[in-house]
């Protein structure tokens, strides 16, 4: 009975969906495309094309500030990405090979970090900043990369918690508890076992905290000093006073540098053994 | 580890007191602003009298529509999201030749590498009125372009920028199903689309309760996506608390407002996640019956 339609409905749900999946692709990547597109824009304005050059990655030498924020974008990343990878990767162990009745405190408290929306981080961390470095005098609050570093490692220490807790969830303790078995002291069995097991989901959490702080603009703004203005905001507040190619040529060249960092990512996990399918679920944090 | 004599918590305590310094403190001494007022002209904030009285300000139809309004773009950019990436993550997972898979999912996850603030700025220049795009469209008979600054561009905008979030975890939960569990659905006589809506749709459950989640949170509390696309229309919360203490400098009300916000928030994602939880019980008692007419 249902035979009928069934051969009729089968191929063209085969066709209909990989069709799209191709608008899909097509939509994701239509403005990153634009974006490299008009990188090679002489015109004054972004937005207005006029003619193909390259004179926009040029100003990437010739303005200081456009190079000053990209480096302090990245400088902070490279902190706050170890420095969450390391605080998270600890938690994430604890989590994993310890649980007991203050995990689900502990689970409770980064749930809470996790859905607290970027603002109101934000907005809570700078009286905050200020109170610590001019009220109590710790002079390194008012250190600009200290202050980005703070507010960009927030989400990131919750995330990584997650992913490392996960992975290892996902691994029964044998292996540990045959270490410990054969009289390797605690701190061995760390170093030799746990950590090169959790190690996939490390290095995903490093990876994802970098481009959570490269992304970081709302706290950025807020807990930002003159002087160390990050990447985003400096967009941000180009945005406003009307953008150029140059805004597109460097994110054109901060994308290449992502997709190489990437690439390098993907081998080693590949390496590691993970097959794709392991590295998104590691990467998505389930 | 067995005979490491520190307590299990150990390893946390370094992430604990972080969270507690730079989290809880500031965060918790907001929850106190909310409660203040706005002591004249210069000051910010001032605590001597509390009251609940900048949550009723909150729910003045002034700050209270623009909750409305972001509620109803979180809603609608969720629900997009949904239905815009289960197919494209149903393809990947299952329909797709597996040797492409790791391809595609690089190919999800570029844009999501890429800068948020400059993909949507790749938007502005897409819908702008007398860009490139417009003008093709003008070309070929369509009228020009006139979404940018209006609550369709942000709409657009938001499902463009979080549409990665939802397809990598419900590929991953696609795939989790397995080829084994949907050959034996079709074995056992179950038609194509029967598999999908009593196999393979209850299992990957959980994925699709966390892509939804993942999305629908972070898309609450931003509004850099409104401001580059919407304007003055794209007014959200965030939009909102921000301005409370940058320009209007009223910390007591734009506190009350940030903690409106996380209540909103949680609130409203524990009943999304509930609901879909919900959703699949006919689906399960269903297959409890099939189950029953098997076996007798």
């Amino acid at each position: 009975m249902s035979v009928t339609p069934n051969r009729i409905r089968r191929p063209l749900l085969d066709r209909l969906l990989p069709v799209w999946a191709v608008v899909v692709f097509a939509f994701l990547f239509a403005p990153i495309i634009v974006i490299i597109v008009y990188s090679f824009n002489t015109g004054r304005l972004l937005s207005s094309f006029t003619s193909v050059g390259v004179e926009s990655f040029l100003a990437l030498f010739e303005k200081p500030v456009l190079m000053d924020a990209v480096m302090v974008s990245l400088r902070t990343g490279a902190i706050a990405a170890v420095l969450a990878t390391l605080l998270g990767t600890l938690a994430g162990i604890a989590l994993a090979r310890r649980a007991g009745k203050w995990t689900a405190w502990f689970v409770g408290l980064l749930v809470l970090v996790s859905v607290t929306p970027e603002i109101v981080d934000a907005i809570s961390l700078l009286p905050w900043l200020v109170f610590l470095g001019q009220d109590l005098g710790l002079a390194i609050f008012n250190d600009g990369t200290v202050r980005l570093v703070v507010g960009h490692s927030l989400f990131s220490v919750a995330v990584v918690s997650y992913i490392v807790r996960a992975r290892l969830v996902g691994l029964p303790a044998n292996l540990e508890e045959a270490s410990a078995d054969l009289y390797a002291p605690p701190l061995r069995t760390f170093r030799k076992i746990t950590l090169p097991l959790a190690m996939p989901a490390v290095l995903a959490g490093l990876l994802l905290s970098f481009t959570f702080s490269l992304d970081n603009t709302i706290v950025s703004s807020f807990v930002q000093v003159s002087g160390a203005t990050p990447w985003p905001v400096y967009v941000l507040s180009a945005l406003r006073g009307g953008l150029r190619p140059e805004i597109a040529a460097v994110s054109t060249i901060m994308l290449v540098l992502t997709l190489l960092a990437l690439a390098v990512v993907a081998i080693v996990l590949r390496r590691a053994g993970d097959s794709s399918t392991q590295i998104a679920r590691t990467i998505a944090g389930g | 580890m067995r005979n490491l004599r520190l307590p299990g918590f150990a390893l946390a305590i370094p992430a604990w007191a972080w969270l507690a310094t730079f989290f809880i403190a500031p965060v918790g001494i907001v929850f106190w602003y909310s409660f203040g007022y706005k002591p004249g002209l210069f000051g910010t904030h001032a605590n001597d009298r509390l009251s609940f009285d900048r949550y009723l300000e909150v729910l003045t139809p002034t700050f209270f529509d623009t909750f409305v309004a972001t509620l109803w773009i979180a809603l609608a950019g969720t629900a997009l999201c949904l239905v815009i990436g289960g197919p494209v993550a149903y393809w990947m997972a299952v329909k797709a030749p597996p040797a492409w898979r790791g391809l595609l999912l690089a190919l999800v996850l570029v844009p999501f590498w890429t800068n948020f603030l400059v993909r949507t700025i790749g938007w502005q220049v897409i819908l702008a009125p007398e860009g490139w795009a417009s003008q093709a469209a003008q070309a070929i008979g369509l009228p020009p372009f006139d979404i940018l600054y209006t609550r369709a561009a942000v709409l657009l905008g938001v499902v463009y920028n979080y549409l990665p979030l939802m397809i990598l975890p419900l590929y991953v939960a696609f795939d989790r199903v397995g080829e084994s569990l949907r050959e034996a659905s079709r074995d056992l006589g179950a038609n194509r689309l029967r598999t999908f809506w009593r196999v393979t749709l209850p299992l990957a459950r959980p994925g699709i309760i966390v892509g939804v989640l993942l999305v629908y949170i972070p898309l609450m509390g931003d509004y850099i996506t409104a401001t580059v696309l919407g304007g003055a229309k794209g007014n959200m919360v965030g939009q909102m608390v921000a301005a409370q203490f940058q320009t209007a400098q009223n910390w007591a009300l734009g506190s009350a407002m940030a903690v409106t916000l996380i209540i909103v928030i949680v609130l409203s994602a524990s009943i999304i996640g509930a609901l879909l939880w919900l959703v699949s019980w006919p689906v399960r008692r269903a297959n409890r019956v099939v189950l029953d007419e098997v076996s007798s």
